[in-house]
């Protein structure tokens, strides 16, 4: 899936995922390939993102929205 | 004429000067670089919090409490300043906008003014004017972080919502390239879709280094409603767009700082590449007089001696 991670600061990640877990504010989620559309506000936490690479990448965060797009894409937007 | 002592005192003050305003405009051109730099890095989550704003918009529903326009009986205004003087026009520039805006709106009598005043300037401005402050927010340093905004913008937020103010003003300076910046006036609460995105657009500038980056990206706030159906929102929809406006508010407020910062370094750079510019023109004009005033000292010791000379044979 296409996943891009921005922060006000920088981007955090922008490119291909295999697997993005983070915590909502109705419980911990994972998403993977081809999830369904959603809307949803994360909670305090820590992101896991692993890349095409196989390569685990974790952002701390405070806040954020997450929206998973119809083709297959995944945008999320955090506070650190 | 002044003796050469004297002007090479003066001589040697002015080079003093020119040196120091020299040095600050180098520090401040790469702060300027670097607060542009910080601005435009914020683009692209800002552009993705105005694209959820528009596929959440979609679904209907009540807006929150953010949105709506209620009758205006107290009007907050936020003047944005810097801490530090030594920026020229900057300012100034900022207060007379706010006269200005004051003077046209002597219209609505009956509304209530309060002021927030943001940078230590302001607040002496105003309080100068005697007009009665209920908070300000200084030293925040060169560069803006988030973190510093935040209380600015909960105690803008927390105030609209429980009623003590029904309109925010902001008064700040736009960034539109490295020498031209100009003071705005703009509303902020109750929040409208096209003034946010008109605020996100801007945070390019109009010509300079990061000029070419302006690419149109397009957001309609007409979204295809067949496809938002399949969307799952978690939690409840209203609470989503509750925290999304606060969330847009606090960015709306975040790059209006942000390029007050910007114009804030660009004017003191401008400020100090004149004051340099003078400086080494005054040493010029004093190195002649001095020069002058020298030979001529010279000339009457010759002439001294050498009628000295003719007296002598």
């Amino acid at each position: 899936m296409k996943l891009s991670v921005y922060s006000l600061k920088n981007i955090l990640f922008q490119g291909q995922a295999l697997l993005l877990n983070c915590k909502t504010v109705t419980g911990e989620i994972t998403i993977l390939d081809n999830h369904e559309t959603l809307i949803t506000v994360l909670s305090a936490g820590v992101i896991k993102v692993v890349g095409e690479d196989k390569k685990e990448q974790f952002f701390p965060i405070t806040s954020g929205f997450l929206e998973v797009k119809p083709n297959n894409e995944v945008r999320c937007i955090v506070e650190q | 004429m002044e003796s050469p002592q004297n002007i090479k005192k003066r001589l040697k003050s002015v080079d003093n000067i020119n040196k120091i305003t020299k040095a600050m405009e180098m520090v401040v051109a790469t702060k300027m670089r670097k607060s542009q730099e910080i601005a435009l890095a914020s683009r692209p989550y800002a552009f993705a919090a105005l694209d959820f704003l528009a596929t959440i918009s979609g679904l209907e529903q009540k807006l929150p409490e953010l949105f709506a326009v209620r009758k205006v009986k107290k009007v907050l205004f936020v003047l944005v300043s810097s801490d530090k003087g030594l920026a020229g026009a900057f300012n100034s520039s900022v207060f007379r906008k706010f006269e200005l805006h004051m003077k046209q709106d002597e219209r609505h009598p009956n509304e209530e003014k309060l002021y927030v005043a943001v940078g230590e300037k302001s607040f002496n401005y105003l309080t100068k004017k005697g007009l009665k402050v209920l908070q300000k927010f200084t030293s925040v340093g060169d560069f803006t972080t988030p973190e510093q905004v935040h209380p600015l913008t909960d105690f803008v937020v927390e105030g609209y919502l429980s009623k003590k103010w029904d309109r925010v003003i902001v008064v700040s300076t736009h960034f539109r390239s490295a020498l031209k910046q100009e003071p705005h006036v703009r509303r902020v609460l109750p929040i409208d879709f096209e003034h946010i995105k008109e605020t996100v657009q801007q945070i390019i500038p109009e010509r300079g280094k990061f000029a070419d980056l302006i690419k149109e990206q397009e957001i309609s706030f007409i979204p295809d409603k067949s496809k938002l159906k399949e969307y799952t929102i978690e939690p409840a929809p209203e609470k989503v767009l509750q925290k999304l406006a606060e969330h847009l508010f606090f960015i709306q407020v975040y790059h209006l700082i942000l390029e007050a910062n910007a114009s804030e370094h660009s004017a003191r750079r401008m400020a100090m590449k004149t004051a340099s510019d003078n400086a080494s023109d005054l040493g010029e004009k004093l190195n002649l007089q001095y020069n002058k005033s020298r030979q001529s000292k010279i000339t009457t010791e010759i002439a001294e001696i050498s009628a000295g000379a003719e007296a002598l044979s």
